[in-house]
């Protein structure tokens, strides 16, 4: 009997034909790709796969045999990987088998990684880090001889951030030394799947196999409406009116997950929810990415054991390990995309064949309109695609200095490997050669006598000599790149978590805070703390986060494009719909309700002046670009100053004097031509360039963030990212890095495909013009937004002035 | 460009704030400049840190500058002329002090300034601690003393100013509260170190091209 079928007869469970699907692919020496949602018996797939291979070869006998490395697994989470561990040694002490499994994550300490290195397990649980730093030691070959296989769990998830670009590179160096390496993805529905695929297994796809779930699971979603529509709030993002009607959810359910979407509504709900119900204090907890990682462990470790009714959380809960005592999930507000909506509702009935269940709690009236589009799109397959880093030179530079400091490299072989990849796929020898330079020059392109030191050519192989340098390397590899955070910490030096630095510095000692569901009273700031005492005060502020500001994706877009042009056709099959009737007639009656085929641009003066509405359904994002756009286009014919205002489903142009629409229609300055010069133009790139360039510098290794509580010993060292991307923009315009920043903000910030496709699309609709007398629905939620970007022509010098004249004033 | 400066008056003397982030006192002829942090680039790059090779040039040039502009006889340096260890930069920095024998350097010393006395042995240049005038003393760090104004550096200073529309702007400035007058770092190098605005302070912002008083 084969170990998989005596395992499952002993835990008198039956295989799922997946499972044993994927186990013959394994068997015949295949690579390739899980479809599979979490809890769903996936690591036993791949695992029995992966123990079935190694005895073939190797024939358990009673002594332990040691044959190296065979496996190694990479989660993005740690969390994750500590689950994986335990289901997996469990196996092996089920079955008394000699395949040992050890763990390999940044909390492993020194002793127990030379261990591993001496003795090594038979697999390895890391993650992305790890492995660049086992890159980073000296005979990683030797340690990776023997390797058979490799796991790359989530990979739908590592493939959208740079950490994918650490696992490609990586992969491209494991199977330079182990050609007939086997490797498996597991990704949840993505709506690239075979893209990811490929991207992961790169020339080994060509014989790979897709093996998908046959466990459909339904997901239910039923929108939480108020009582009367019409008197529901036109504006807003935090929902709490409806608070009441989740009392009787979290009461009637085991565990309920509460998500919200960014971090301070997590904190003002759950102060919220304990005003109005007190019984559950002590039940209920909070968990975002901010607070300290021993009270997310606490509230992990008490979800586990079921002991909490509800927990209020943002993305910080959307990946790992399940929740058995979870069978509800609540998502307030706009979930801004369908994948992530379903592996929130994923969160719910784990057993297979269970029910999931969400409700959605809209935080507007316009908002409840998501509820049937997120339903649609689910019933149609409509899931957003991971969009894949490309030509990441601070990463390659990175993977470069890691060579170097173990065994070095050689060029031309680098080269081959590097291009293999496909975030390197279009990478010129000519690039690739800057880069090397600038690790070995500084990119000093004169030439002149120069003490620049890092890694170092000789008889034909590129090595890091100094071992100050290859210390410092081996630190900053796996840096987490954010804002300036500072620790939160009581009197008493115990952690509660991190906030921005920004927030604290405009707090003064006194002042009392919310946060981890706490109010806090500032005591003192010191070295990168702010330690804090409870306070009984019953008013705080919140920090506000940045970074929750996610757009609508595209798919989610178009369901609601969809959703309206349903109702416009009177094609009204859902609850969403009929409690949106009266609000979408107001539109209608006192604008107009555009259909697929048209765009609506509403025109109105109020106090403040003329606003100019477009409603584009397209995203955040997207709608920034398009604003800017159309207002460089404008002032091309006439000076204007505009302030701009966007949401979700439209943007906002308001201007001190009136734009002529007929002057915008008949020039065509909706046009899709010349978008990418145009939005270079027209937004400040230099600025966002400069924003995005800190996480560039950091993982290229110009920014060095200090030793582990010596921050003192390296300030010589350090310099801000502004101050690198002031002197590349100086003196290295060619600089990679600093194209790289631009490169980002296109594809990333702005979204420059998705926005081109949007005007191509704009291009073919009718436009409707409106001239309301006053807000419309559509309106209202943008005209009150406070965050305003400004559009204007003048130069950065008047900018200053005007600054200054209008401080001067006050 | 010479004559876009802020001028003050301190206890009798007049003072001209430049833009080059310096100070001249027309009575003496005499620049004071603070925290130039000299050497940085090659101190980077030594460190296996990738600063553009001409990174320094444009404190070279401002140097220059100030120096054919005002013709000054003496340079006061606040502390922080040079990053950190020895390195070529240095003798850079010696040549240029070469090239202007006319011109009396004295260096205050700053926490940065951690060279072998053997370096500063130039004929044109002086060390000390502290100097001590009248009614004005010159030293790094910001003094805790009530009886003279202090001209220091070592801070930093810059102010952080908010328009309309959300726009922000961080620019360095002059800093004055009545004993303690604070200078800009000269050296482009540097980051900033902003202050909370006070009413009882005086803030003067170095622009491109002049100085303004908030």
């Amino acid at each position: 009997m084969g170990i998989a079928a005596k395992w499952f007869k002993q835990k008198k469970w039956k295989p799922f034909a997946f499972q044993k699907a994927t186990w013959q692919a394994i068997d015949e020496n295949k690579s390739g790709l899980l479809n599979s949602p979490t809890g769903s018996g996936k690591t036993y797939a791949l695992w029995f796969g992966i123990l079935g291979a190694y005895y073939k070869k190797y024939p358990q006998k009673k002594k332990p045999k040691e044959n190296g490395l065979h496996c190694l697994w990479i989660t993005p989470l740690r969390a994750l990987s500590k689950e994986i561990l335990l289901a997996t040694q469990q196996v092996s002490k089920d079955l008394d088998l000699n395949y040992k499994i050890a763990l390999r994550t940044g909390d492993t300490t020194t002793a127990e990684r030379a261990r591993q290195r001496k003795k090594s397990p038979h697999a390895l649980i890391t993650t992305p880090e790890s492995i660049q730093l086992i890159l980073a030691s000296k005979e990683y070959d030797k340690f990776f001889a023997g390797l058979e296989f490799i796991v790359v769990d989530e990979w739908h998830e590592l493939m959208g951030s740079k950490r994918g670009v650490q696992v490609e590179l990586a992969l491209s160096r494991l199977k330079a030394i182990n050609p007939a390496l086997k490797i498996w993805g597991i990704s949840a529905t993505i709506g690239n799947m075979e893209e990811a695929k490929e991207i992961l297994l790169g020339d080994k796809n060509e014989d790979a196999v897709t093996i998908k779930t046959d466990l459909e699971k339904e997901i239910i979603i039923e929108t939480i409406y108020p009582d009367v529509v019409e008197k529901y709030s036109w504006v807003g993002h935090l929902g709490i009116k409806l608070l009441p009607k989740i009392i009787p959810i979290i009461e009637a359910s085991n565990t309920t997950l509460v998500f919200v979407n960014v971090r301070s509504q997590a904190e003002i709900w759950y102060q919220k929810l304990l005003e109005a119900a007190p019984h559950l204090a002590g039940q209920m907890a909070l968990h975002h990415c901010s607070l300290s990682d021993d009270i997310r462990k606490w509230v992990e470790d008490n979800l586990h054991n079921g002991s909490l009714k509800a927990v209020i959380c943002t993305s910080s809960l959307d990946l790992g390990v399940d929740f058995h005592s979870v069978d509800s999930v609540i998502q307030i507000g706009s979930p801004k995309g369908i994948a992530r909506f379903m592996q929130r509702a994923g969160r719910s009935g784990h057993h297979p064949g269970a029910l999931s269940k969400i409700w959605f709690v809209p935080t507007n009236s316009l908002e409840i309109i998501e509820g049937s589009a997120i339903r649609y799109a689910i019933e149609n397959n409509l899931l957003e695609n991971r969009v894949p880093y490309v030509r990441s030179f601070d990463v390659l530079i990175q993977y470069m200095v890691t060579l170097a400091v173990s065994d070095g490299f050689t060029a031309d072989k680098l080269f081959e490997e590097v291009k293999g990849t496909h975030c390197f796929k279009s990478i010129s020898r000519e690039e690739f050669n800057w880069c090397i330079d600038f690790i070995v020059t500084g990119g000093n392109s004169l030439k002149v006598y120069d003490e620049y030191h890092k890694v170092v050519f000789a008889d034909g192989i590129y090595k890091v000599t100094n071992r100050t340098i290859a210390m410092r390397h081996r630190l900053s590899i796996g840096t987490i790149v954010s804002d300036s955070m500072m620790h939160v910490k009581f009197m008493g030096g115990k952690k509660i978590g991190m906030v921005e630095e920004n927030f604290i510095s405009k707090l003064k000692p006194g002042d009392v805070f919310w946060f981890g569901g706490r109010n806090l009273e500032l005591v003192l700031v010191k070295d990168m703390e702010a330690r804090v005492k409870a306070s009984k005060k019953n008013t705080g502020i919140v920090p506000a986060w940045l970074g929750g500001r996610l757009p609508l994706s595209y798919q989610l877009s178009n369901s609601i494009r969809k959703q309206l042009d349903d109702y416009k056709r009177n094609k009204i099959d859902n609850e969403e719909l009929k409690q949106l009737a009266p609000l979408l007639k107001l539109q209608n009656k006192v604008s107009y309700l555009p259909g697929k085929n048209e765009l609506l641009i509403e025109q109105f003066k109020t106090r403040e002046g003329y606003h100019l509405f477009v409603y584009a359904f397209e995203g955040r994002f997207v709608h920034e670009g398009m604003a800017a756009i159309l207002a460089y286009r404008i002032g091309l014919l006439e000076p204007f100053t505009f302030s701009i205002a966007m949401n979700d489903y439209g943007f906002e142009l308001l201007s001190d004097k009136k734009v002529d629409i007929d002057l915008v229609l008949d020039n065509n300055l909706l046009s899709p031509d010349f978008i990418y010069d145009d939005v270079l133009k027209s937004m400040n790139s230099i600025e966002l360039a400069n924003r995005k360039f800190r996480d560039i510098a950091t993982i290229a290794g110009l920014i060095f963030t200090g030793y582990p509580g010596h921050q003192k010993k390296t300030r010589h060292i350090q310099a801000s990212s502004q101050l690198f991307f002031k002197v590349f923009e100086d003196y290295e315009k060619d600089n990679l890095l600093l194209r790289q920043a631009y490169d980002e903000i296109l594809d990333f910030q702005l979204e420059i495909t998705r926005m081109q496709n949007a005007f191509d699309r704009i291009s073919k609709q009718k436009i409707i013009v409106t001239y309301p007398e006053k807000p419309t629905p559509f309106s209202f939620p943008i005209l009150v937004d406070t965050l305003r970007e400004k559009f204007s022509n003048e130069e950065i010098q008047s900018r200053i002035e005007k600054i200054l004249n209008s401080v001067q004033k006050t | 460009m010479k004559y876009n400066y802020a001028k003050i008056e301190l206890l009798g003397e007049d003072i001209y704030l430049l833009p080059q982030k310096a100070l001249y006192r027309p009575h003496f002829k005499q620049l004071v400049i603070s925290d130039l942090h000299l050497g940085k680039t090659t101190y980077f790059r030594k460190q296996g840190i990738a600063m553009p090779v001409e990174s320094h040039v444009k404190d070279i040039d401002k140097l220059h500058f100030l120096f054919d502009t005002w013709k000054p006889l003496s340079v006061l340096i606040l502390g922080d002329l040079f990053h950190s260890d020895y390195n070529k930069e240095w003798l850079w920095f010696r040549s240029l002090l070469l090239h202007y024998p006319q011109i009396q350097f004295i260096l205050i010393e700053g926490n940065h300034d951690i060279l072998n006395e053997e370096n500063y042995k130039i004929a044109n240049l002086l060390k000390a601690e502290y100097l001590v005038e009248d009614t004005f003393i010159f030293s790094h760090h910001p003094l805790d003393q009530k009886n003279k104004i202090n001209f220091c550096g070592h801070v930093h200073p810059g102010i952080k100013l908010f328009g309309k529309a959300r726009q922000s702007i961080k620019l360095p400035c002059f800093y004055f509260n009545g004993t303690q007058f604070i200078l800009p770092a000269f050296g482009e190098l540097t980051g900033l170190y902003l202050l909370d605005r006070k009413e009882d302070s005086d803030y003067y912002l170095v622009l491109a091209d002049k100085v303004v008083k908030l």
